[in-house]
């Protein structure tokens, strides 16, 4: 394929000749590629998904605002240093991400996800009301709460409004229902039974597969309030937010909180006491913080009855403050 | 030789230093980025994951590019035999590339906080699409960069009708740059159309465009250092570019097979595209024949260095590791995993990265009017780049074999906790061998930025050439043949090492084909690589050795007719 110096190349003819063949190329290529967009293809659209209410070209775009294909990946698409998020919607459902995403520091209880589904909105996506139910039509979200319930993640908590999390949740329903022709393949073993290959230490998968066992005996001894306010923070997800220091997590830290003076959004101030704490469990959205979003702590008023809220109150007190 | 011929040459001077202080920092932040993946709690909340790998990759798109405009500007008016058009728009270029990378340096840090600054539908300060995540302020003008570009070059050329077929690679390769780039400056709603688009900008641009940029400008370093002709390079120069384009077209289609895009795609792509190494390998004997025409010493070794690796890695990085994971069965594993960052690197940094680096090291002694420069720092340096960059390729090859049989075969999706332990021996020799690269990139930056400005060492050029036998022995074609034949034979490895994911035994639970392939072939292809650069590279330094004696043989000049 060498000319030599000298030699007739017949450059030109060659050089149409090859401009011919990629023009015959280029316009098979341009053929299949409007075969791939035709809507009769019926392809998923994200204009046609929405989720309770909320857009999943919305979420695409708020997707791209935090940059999230330069941790994760999305059709395989990204940075491999978190999980592919494709079809991570038909795997934990819409009630697990609603509380994985305001604090992704932390990994959801099985609490904060009970609490999600307190939201008809969100039940009605999932298909379900109770958390049994919810964790039996989700096992990937099961198998979330089960391993990894309440230990820190490796991902930072961001700074995402409560619209900012519908819509993405929106977005990564969208991915889900999409056709993506097998990708990616489904596992033929489960890697959580599998004793060679797992990495997890065999006492944690044991946990795992017996998530209800310490609870009963530590239910029968009696323990002061603040100690049970500590582990219903703990299973209601609280502490995924609040940190028992005064660090700012995603929401304001409890240390030193109470009795303290705290300044609201619209600028007046009031004393972190019984009954402002108590309301703000109630009704989170009533007296903003100065510096926080509104919409962001859902509230606990179905979840937590006025004993148990006085317990964590109680917690809350024991962590210091005047 | 060691004098420019034309004034304006001397603009590629600026672009070539820029160059390597964006190299510096690129190569910084990944190691930053490596230590992210031992501990991930690392800069967290400050400086996030995304941002850096963001600036990473952008980074490592800019100095490429600035390797580029600095080698088109040196070498411009030499095919031209004229001055460069409009050198004020040059440096207006200049001045602009710098504003964008400090301007995109800045936006980028919002994605921490969410803002995209959209308006009118476009995201205008950051757009978080891997590869494309400027924001539409900074598309534009580098958009409006290219056109400069692409201007400069076109009224610097002869007219149309004296065109060689290097004039030909560069001016369709300029133009192309420009073109393909607006592919990436619209919000797509559907994710499926937006992939198929971006993958217009980031295949085409590797594979359509800074390829032929690539081949027509090592064929132009070829005959500028063996003095080889101009008019059998060009002819190598166009069947490359045919080849590139003919197979580059259509393979796009291996980007199509999982994005939501049709089944037939996987057709299409796997076919095409397992043709794109053909390219390479006609690339890779080239630089053999041309650097056996005759058995002359070569003057200048760090820029051939350079100059064989960028070629060598683009068969290796780009040709073998890319073909193993061409086809849909070996894709649908390697997909989304480690395995394509070992190929993204060896070939982007490879092909595209090394020939800027080798047209530096031919170029900056030539205008700082050096005759004689100490030539050990910048060998030193190359093989710290090359080792360090082979060693990163199979850190994080193994580690997406790991990857693939831990997340995809067992299904594991916990990255804290499964994933992460199960991948840490890997993501513990990325950053040791990113360390051995850093210190190349330092030596490269140091020696290159005061070359001709420090005091020439005592030993320069003292250094004595190796005996023309055993590792400095004359390397033959047949020899040649042996060494790429052994590359692709551990290759073949690789791709059966994937594809074995599909076995029954393997989808049981059972690593070991996987592992044992893997653990082969990819060790087996980089040492491979590895000697036989030290081989080509020792035969060509025990030249200076044999000029005493008589010449060895010329007989290789005439094999590939």
């Amino acid at each position: 394929m060498s000319c030599k110096p000298g030699e007739p190349c017949h450059e030109g003819v060659k050089r149409r000749r090859a401009l011919a063949v990629l023009g015959l190329m280029g316009i098979i290529f341009l053929a299949l590629s409007g075969v791939s967009f035709i809507n009769s293809r019926g392809q998923v659209v994200p204009s046609k998904v929405t989720y309770a209410g909320f857009d999943a070209v919305r979420g695409k775009r708020v997707f791209q605002s935090y940059n999230c294909m330069g941790c994760h990946t999305v059709v395989g698409n990204g940075a491999y240093f978190g999980p592919d998020l494709t079809k991570l919607y038909a795997g934990v459902g819409p009630a697990w991400l609603e509380a994985f995403l305001p604090s992704a520091g932390a990994w959801p209880t099985s609490g904060a996800v009970k609490l999600q589904l307190q939201d008809k909105a969100i039940a009605a996506e999932a298909g379900v009301d109770t958390i049994e139910a919810y964790l039996e039509k989700y096992p990937a979200a099961a198998e979330r709460i089960n391993r990894r319930g309440g230990k820190s993640t490796h991902m930072p908590n961001l700074p995402f409004s409560r619209d900012d999390v519908h819509e993405l949740v929106a977005f990564l329903k969208y991915t889900s229902e999409m056709n993506t022709e097998g990708w990616p393949p489904v596992p033929k073993v489960d890697g959580l039974t599998f004793a060679q290959a797992t990495p997890m230490p065999v006492a944690a998968r044991q946990a795992a597969l017996s998530p209800a066992e310490g609870a009963g005996p530590a239910a029968a001894t009696p323990i002061s309030a603040s100690a049970h306010g500590a582990e219903l923070a703990e299973e209601n997800g609280c502490t995924a937010c609040h940190a028992k220091d005064r660090q700012r997590l995603v929401g304001p830290g409890w240390g030193g909180l109470y009795g303290s003076t705290v300044k609201l959004a619209d600028g007046s101030s009031v004393v972190a006491d019984d009954a402002y704490l108590t309301e703000k469990i109630l009704k989170p959205d009533a007296k903003v913080v100065a510096g926080f979003e509104a919409g962001v702590m859902p509230s606990f008023a179905e979840i937590l009855d006025a004993d148990q809220i006085k317990d964590v109150v109680a917690y809350i007190r024991s962590l210091g403050g005047n | 030789m060691f004098r420019i011929e034309y004034r304006t040459q001397r603009l590629s001077l600026r672009f070539f230093m820029v160059m390597l202080v964006l190299f510096f920092f690129q190569t910084a932040l990944g190691l930053l980025l490596s230590a992210q993946h031992l501990d991930p709690t690392l800069l967290a909340g400050t400086l996030n994951f995304n941002v850096i790998r963001t600036q990473h990759l952008n980074l490592a798109i800019f100095w490429v590019l600035c390797g580029f405009i600095g080698t088109i500007l040196f070498v411009g008016p030499l095919l031209s035999k004229r001055e460069l058009a409009s050198p004020w728009l040059i440096k207006f270029l200049f001045y602009a590339l710098l504003a964008v990378v400090v301007w995109n340096l800045a936006t980028q840090m919002l994605a921490q906080q969410g803002i995209a600054g959209w308006w009118m539908g476009q995201p205008l300060l950051q757009e978080g699409l891997e590869y494309l995540e400027a924001g539409r302020i900074a598309d534009v003008v580098i958009l409006i960069g290219f056109a400069i570009l692409c201007y400069v070059v076109l009224r610097t050329f002869p007219p149309v009708s004296q065109w060689n077929e290097i004039h030909w690679g560069l001016g369709l390769g300029v133009l192309a740059l420009t073109l393909v780039w607006i592919f990436g400056m619209f919000f797509v709603e559907r994710l499926d159309l937006q992939e198929y688009f971006r993958w217009y900008v980031v295949h085409y641009w590797v594979e359509g465009v800074w390829e032929v940029i690539h081949i027509s400008l090592v064929g132009f370093l070829l005959v500028l250092l063996f003095k080889a002709d101009v008019k059998s390079v060009g002819y190598a120069v166009f069947w490359g570019i045919s080849l590139v384009w003919l197979s580059g077209l259509i393979g796009n289609a291996h980007h199509y097979f999982w994005i939501g895009t049709p089944e037939f795609w996987q057709f299409w792509g796997s076919l095409f595209s397992a043709l794109e190494p053909l390219p390479l390998i006609f690339c890779f004997w080239h630089i053999y024949l041309d650097a056996h025409q005759d058995g002359k010493p070569i003057p200048n070794m760090p820029a051939f260095a350079f100059l064989l690796g960028s070629v060598v890695l683009e068969q290796v990085g780009a040709g073998i590791l890319g073909f193993t994971m061409t086809f849909a069965l070996t894709n649908v594993w390697s997909h989304g995993t480690w395995v394509t960052a070992s190929h993204a690197h060896l070939a982007l940094f490879g092909t595209f990265g090394m020939l800027g680096l080798a047209a530096a090291y031919y170029a900056v002694p030539i205008m700082r009017g050096v005759t004689n420069f100490d030539q050990r720092p910048g060998k030193l340096a190359f093989w710290l780049v090359f080792t360090g960059m082979l060693g990163l390729g199979f850190a994080f090859a193994i580690g997406g074999t790991v990857q693939v049989f831990v997340y995809r075969t067992l299904g594991l999706d916990w990255f804290g906790g499964d994933i992460g332990p199960a991948m840490l021996f890997s993501k513990a020799l990325v950053p040791l061998f990113g360390l051995v690269f850093a210190a190349g990139v330092c030596l490269i930056a140091y020696d290159l930025l005061t070359l001709g400005l420090r005091e020439p060492s005592a030993a320069a050029g003292a250094a004595e050439a190796p005996a023309p036998a055993g590792w400095g022995g004359h390397l033959t074609g047949w020899e040649t043949g042996i060494w790429l034949l052994g590359m692709w034979v551990f290759g073949a490895i690789i791709t059966l090492g994937l594809l074995s994911f599909n076995l029954r035994t393997v989808q049981e639970g059972n690593a070991l084909i996987p592992y044992v392939m893997g653990g082969t072939g990819y060790p087996g292809l980089l040492l491979v690589t590895l000697f036989f650069v030290r081989r080509f590279l020792r035969s060509l330094e025990a030249r200076g050795h044999a000029r005493a004696a008589p010449p060895v043989s010329a007989a290789a000049a005439p094999a590939g007719a």
